[in-house]
């Protein structure tokens, strides 16, 4: 497709109301031999139904569940096909249906759009969505040949078998076309990396300078480690429900306002550009862009999934404008560069002035907008299937006004053989009412938009 | 019966870890595209393009593709240029297992006339630059019979 027809920018609709109730995580960690997937899983659940002030006791929270989804990246790395049987049999669903979702790194955002899609049209009224991810079972070097095997295997993975060269592809262009400073982008590592540190379930804290992120080794040029996502292990929970289900369960439910995909080519090579405009944008935005020379946008060096996800959700929820309709946000930050790039894709900032949305001060905590409150995946966690889910389940704590319940209460971080900093403090955002989730897979082959409002 | 002479090594005791060595190959099916990799071989750089008169598009395709994604009819066998322009660069320092060729080569995508993607590859010889003219070289000596066995030169 490179011209969209009458049905293809169709605006999705929830016949019944969708709300997020409860979510639950494990921490994360690099290498995790003390569980097992069954068990982190059942420690997320737990979580999920005992801690998060249900109304309802966990047994009688068992009986009123009718459908389960299961979100986990790479049978690889687990090295166990149907997974999601055994963790459903584990979790005490049997014999309830259920699906296990795919869809690279947007699995996560996918799952919860399925579990969604099923309260939605009334073939559920309550959902948990589980995501895990268990990568310490190879090296890391195998472990980034597994994740380059979510390429092309015909034509691209064999060029490094490692996904953030793929990325510095599109990065290198990018910062042609608009010359960003490294500066900048180490100014998202050491954001995320310090928010990190005020949670106990993070997996690579640190109050780094931007020095630091600059002299540290390169991946590949430009990226540097501490500018790339962290491989962990870990599980995630969010339940959904429907309206009536939700009033039972809690006096505190979220509206899952929208959640929409999009998709792109899964070989960067293949991305052709096809213009979608925000709500809030309009062409004339674009006529200098890259000094009038570049009129390809949203092309190579941008997520059209992301534009065509954020295009569907923010018209389901009725979004005049990103920037003042959000409190939080939660991006997919798998890189640095691939964050600026989705600033633009998803109009808090016109394509090719992506950097001024971190260089504003909005991105940060107190700002306009505040992004990746929770850490994101290059400072807490990125055990894949539960990424997308982990997201929401921070959106979900930080609209009830929980952040500092779950992130500040000293046991939380002793749970996890961990000490509460002295200088911690709270990153809840004062009376935050809209927030927004991007879950993002490959180089932007699937990406998820969710939308997630206080009634 | 006897026990299984086959022992899994114990990596941690505790908590118990073991080893679980795999060792078996997969035969990767190119299928449609075969005709591409064949072409390195004698030095033909092979796209498609689509047969259908009433295509929208007609691009040409590299890497190609055994049917039309913009009007879904078979398309045919058409080679490209073997000069272009790179488009992109990037030089990975830590590659992933299975990478063929050592750290440090440098990573290019080529941008050619006609063409309506830009061909991920890698330069063999000389520093990328954004721009640079390159032209196509091929692995005639000892194939790899992968995608490495095109890569890129300045021109």
């Amino acid at each position: 497709m490179i011209r969209f027809g009458p049905g293809n920018l169709r605006i999705p609709r929830f016949e019944k109301p969708v709300y997020v109730v409860a979510g639950g995580v494990t921490d994360f960690r690099k290498r995790y031999p003390e569980k097992n997937t069954c068990q982190l899983c059942m420690e997320a659940l737990r979580m999920a139904v005992e801690e998060n002030d249900l109304k309802v006791e966990p047994e009688e929270f068992r009986r009123m569940v009718n459908w389960v989804v299961y979100s986990q990246f790479a049978d690889h790395f687990g090295d166990q096909l149907l997974a999601a049987a055994k963790i459903h049999d584990y979790l005490g669903f049997d014999p309830l249906g259920n699906i296990e979702v795919k869809t690279g790194g947007a699995t996560g955002g996918s799952a919860v759009l399925a579990a969604a899609q099923a309260v939605a049209s009334g073939y559920a009224t309550c959902v948990p969505v589980v995501g895990w991810e268990r990568m310490d079972e190879v090296s890391t070097r195998v472990g980034n040949s597994y994740i380059a095997s979510a390429a092309c295997k015909d034509f691209e993975s064999e060029l490094g078998w490692m996904y953030a060269a793929y990325y510095a592809l599109m990065a290198q262009r990018y910062q042609y076309e608009n010359n960003v400073p490294h500066e900048t982008l180490a100014k998202i590592a050491v954001k995320n990396h310090l928010y990190a540190y005020y949670s106990p379930f993070s997996q690579n804290p640190g109050k780094y300078t931007v020095e630091d992120v600059l002299k540290n080794d390169i991946v590949s040029d430009p990226l540097t480690f501490l500018e790339c996502c962290v491989m962990s292990v870990g599980a995630a929970v969010l339940i959904l429900a429907d309206e009536e289900t939700a009033a039972r369960l809690t006096d505190q439910p979220i509206r899952l306002k929208a959640i929409c995909g999009g998709s792109h080519t899964l070989r960067t090579a293949d991305r052709r550009h096809m213009p979608i405009l925000l709500p809030h944008e309009t062409e004339e935005m674009y006529k200098e862009y890259f000094r009038g020379r570049r009129t390809e946008w949203p092309g190579f060096s941008s997520f059209l999934a992301s534009r065509m996800a954020a295009y569907l959700a923010y018209n389901m929820a009725g979004i005049r404008n990103p920037l003042e309709d959000f409190d939080l946000l939660e991006t997919h930050d798998a890189f640095t560069i691939s964050d600026v790039q989705t600033y633009e894709d998803i109009g808090l900032r016109p394509y090719g002035r992506g950097r001024e949305f971190i260089e504003s001060g909005d991105a940060y905590y107190e700002g306009r907008l505040p992004t990746n409150l929770s850490g994101g995946l290059i400072g807490t966690m990125h055990a894949v299937g539960a990424t997308g889910i982990w997201q929401m389940v921070e959106i979900l704590w930080q609209l009830q006004g929980k952040y500092d319940k779950f992130h500040g209460d000293p046991k939380m971080w002793e749970r996890y053989g961990k000490k509460k900093p002295a200088d911690w403090r709270s990153l809840q955002v004062k009376n935050a009412r809209r927030g927004c989730a991007i879950s993002h897979a490959g180089t932007g082959s699937h990406v998820t938009c969710a939308i997630l409002e206080k009634p | 019966m006897d026990w299984p002479t086959t022992c899994l090594e114990v990596l941690n005791e505790d908590p118990l870890v073991v080893k679980n060595p795999k060792n078996w190959y997969h035969s990767h099916t190119y299928g449609g595209w075969g005709r591409f990799f064949k072409g390195l071989r004698e030095c033909k750089l092979l796209a498609t393009r689509c047969t259908n008169p009433a295509c929208a598009e007609k691009r040409l395709w590299l890497p190609p593709r055994a049917d039309c994604p913009d009007c879904w009819h078979p398309m045919e066998w058409v080679e490209a240029p073997q000069v272009g322009r790179i488009y992109t660069h990037s030089v990975v320092t830590y590659p992933g297992e299975l990478f063929k060729l050592p750290p440090g080569t440098p990573l290019i995508s080529v941008e050619i006339e006609g063409v309506c993607t830009k061909l991920m590859s890698w330069l063999k010889e000389g520093k990328p630059e954004f721009g640079m003219k390159v032209k196509a070289v091929f692995n005639t000596k000892r194939p790899t019979n992968t995608i490495l066995d095109l890569a890129w030169v300045p021109a």
